[in-house]
């Protein structure tokens, strides 16, 4: 039998507090290198406030965050995302004026033509990596069979659009892992069921991904393991056989 | 043409001109980076102010205007310190209200600032002589080049053509950089921009003093021409007027904010300044405010990307061998 891998993100007693609600109470777990961690709970468990804090969006009150072996906690968000660990939204939160290879641009680190002298210095300066770029930007693009939307504004695609595009978009930073808050709310089935497969597809090449979700036949193809929050706790983790045959997760959905 | 057609003419190119700087550096901060700075006029006068004291020569005891600094310095450095100057208080202000606050209550703390600035320079009298402001401010290179006061606007507009090329130039690279390209993804959604590693904080701060720097460039340009400049010359609803010109042209868009700062400033406000005077006196210039008021809503409601919508980047498309079908 090998060893177990050694953890890409930990997670180690999270709280934060709101005013006097305790959103997140001490919440520890891990998430393996390849795998698809799935965070579920019931509403107001505490999963996009975790997910927040280990984003950068939201400060933590107490505990840590590791991420690749570093210590993340309360940097900025920025920062988290420059060292490979990007996220997305539960709202759509594309750039809503740019194209979408546009919006599949914005995200790649560095480039030449970003800073005021770069940009001052004009195309013959930056013309090279950015035409490199755009190719890079229409692979993803062909990749996830959005080519045909490669000119329209990012405002006008569907809900579901939407969601492949800041996938599309955070694989542009070429993470290491990608945390997915809610990557199916308001995506038709059809298109649901082919970013499932894209998911599954990167998770064979080796990215990790935490996922939130409340669909659990999806958290069931996709996630494993699977960590269940309620009431600003982690009360299980395990697979999600092994989860949702405990009394304790049972009770929170059915309480919660 | 007769003397007091020129002189209307050069007056109106020179205000066009100053103008056109003005929007541009504005539509760099509001219509590209979301930066709502309604005291962009204070950057302005920051400007003109610097130029003002840095040309006026030392002040003396018994001198009908009062002012801090007082020098002598040749053209075109009065300019620069303007610029300078906007830029070192952009860089302050930028600091304090740019890295923490919500963008709605950053707007606040524009309007507060505008108001206060209006405050001190009124208020401090030994700072820039108070509510009378100065005058008397040097034309630069006037005795050197030896033109009668015609020929003189004539080069000084030509002058203000020529920085605001430089100027239109400067900006253009901006936004068809991949910078521009950030900065209005930053604009669009900020936490998505900063969630993808874009140093918001930075960005904003960078592209608010860049602005700031082309604000006191124009204030600069324009004290220099005008010869005065007091409090009166950049209450706030100025800036309403700069907007307005966004937003009628297109923001985001220089060669829209362009035009609309021909139909705003130059040709709504400057235009009606030469209408008969009606009913009272001031009647046309009240109106004229309730004109800019009227003429942000209509747009905003009617067509709010402007005469000229913000263009996406296009992109030449992949070489035909690799995909298509063939015909």
């Amino acid at each position: 039998m090998d060893a177990p891998p050694k953890p890409i993100l930990l997670v180690s007693e999270v709280r934060r507090d709101f005013g006097g609600l305790r959103a997140v109470d001490g919440a520890s777990f891990k998430a393996l290198p390849g795998r698809i961690t799935g965070l579920i709970g019931p509403n107001g468990a505490g999963k996009s406030t975790l997910i927040g804090i280990i984003g950068g969006q939201i400060k933590p009150t107490a505990g840590s965050i590791t991420f690749d072996g570093q210590d993340i906690t309360g940097l900025a968000p920025h920062r988290i995302a420059r060292r490979g660990l990007v996220r997305t939204f539960q709202l759509s939160a594309e750039f809503t004026k740019l194209t979408v290879l546009e919006n599949l641009l914005v995200a790649v680190p560095n480039q030449k033509g970003e800073s005021l002298l770069g940009a001052e210095l004009s195309r013959l300066y930056w013309g090279r990596t950015e035409a490199a770029n755009v190719d890079a930007a229409r692979d993803v693009l062909d990749r996830f069979a959005m080519t045909p939307k490669e000119n329209e504004l990012a405002g006008n695609l569907s809900g579901g659009q939407k969601r492949l595009l800041e996938i599309m978009r955070a694989l542009m930073t070429k993470p290491k892992m990608l945390l997915l808050d809610e990557p199916f709310a308001g995506v038709n089935p059809t298109l649901a069921r082919e970013i499932e497969q894209y998911l599954l597809d990167l998770r064979a090449e080796g990215l990790s991904m935490i996922m939130v979700e409340h669909e659990l036949a999806v958290v069931e193809r996709l996630c494993d393991p699977v960590v269940v929050m309620a009431q600003g706790k982690v009360i299980s983790e395990g697979s999600m056989r092994d989860v949702t045959a405990r009394q304790e997760v049972l009770d929170a959905y059915l309480v919660g | 043409m007769s003397d007091a057609m020129q002189f209307y003419i050069t007056t109106l190119l020179i205000y066009l001109f100053i103008d056109i700087m003005g929007v541009l550096g504005l539509n760099l901060q509001f219509g590209v980076a979301g930066i709502i700075n309604f005291a962009y006029i204070v950057f302005v006068g920051v400007g003109a102010y610097t130029a003002a004291v840095v040309s006026l020569g030392p002040d003396y005891p018994g001198n009908f205007q009062h002012y801090v600094f007082g020098a002598s310095w040749p053209f075109p450095l009065p300019i620069l310190a303007g610029g300078a100057a906007a830029g070192l208080l952009s860089l302050v202000v930028g600091v304090i209200s740019l890295r923490r606050l919500r963008s709605d209550y950053q707007a606040m703390v524009m309007l507060v600032l505008s108001l206060i600035a209006t405050l001190i320079a009124s208020n401090a009298t030994g700072l820039v002589n108070g509510p009378a402001g100065l005058a008397t401010v040097p034309q630069p290179l006037f005795d050197q080049l030896g033109l009668s006061y015609l020929e003189y606007d004539w080069v000084y507009a030509g002058w203000c053509f020529f920085l605001t090329v430089l100027i239109f130039l400067f900006v253009r690279a901006i936004t068809r950089s991949p910078l521009g390209r950030t900065l209005r993804a930053m604009r669009d959604n900020d936490r998505a921009a900063a969630a993808v590693g874009k140093n918001i904080t930075a960005l904003r701060l960078m592209i608010f003093v860049v602005g700031g720097v082309i604000a006191g460039i124009s204030g600069a340009v324009f004290v220099e021409f005008i010869q005065a400049w007091s409090p009166g010359s950049w209450l706030y609803p100025e800036t309403f007027v700069f907007l307005a010109a966004i937003l009628v042209g297109g923001s985001a868009n220089n060669w829209g904010v362009m035009l609309g700062t021909l139909l705003v400033p130059v040709g709504f406000l400057e235009v009606t300044r030469y209408l008969p005077p009606i009913f009272y006196q001031g009647f046309i210039e009240a109106m004229q405010w309730v004109c800019v008021g009227l003429l942000i809503l209509l747009f905003l409601w009617f067509r709010p990307n402007g005469i000229f919508p913000e263009k996406p980047g296009r992109f030449k498309p992949r070489a035909a061998a690799q995909s298509g079908p063939a015909d």
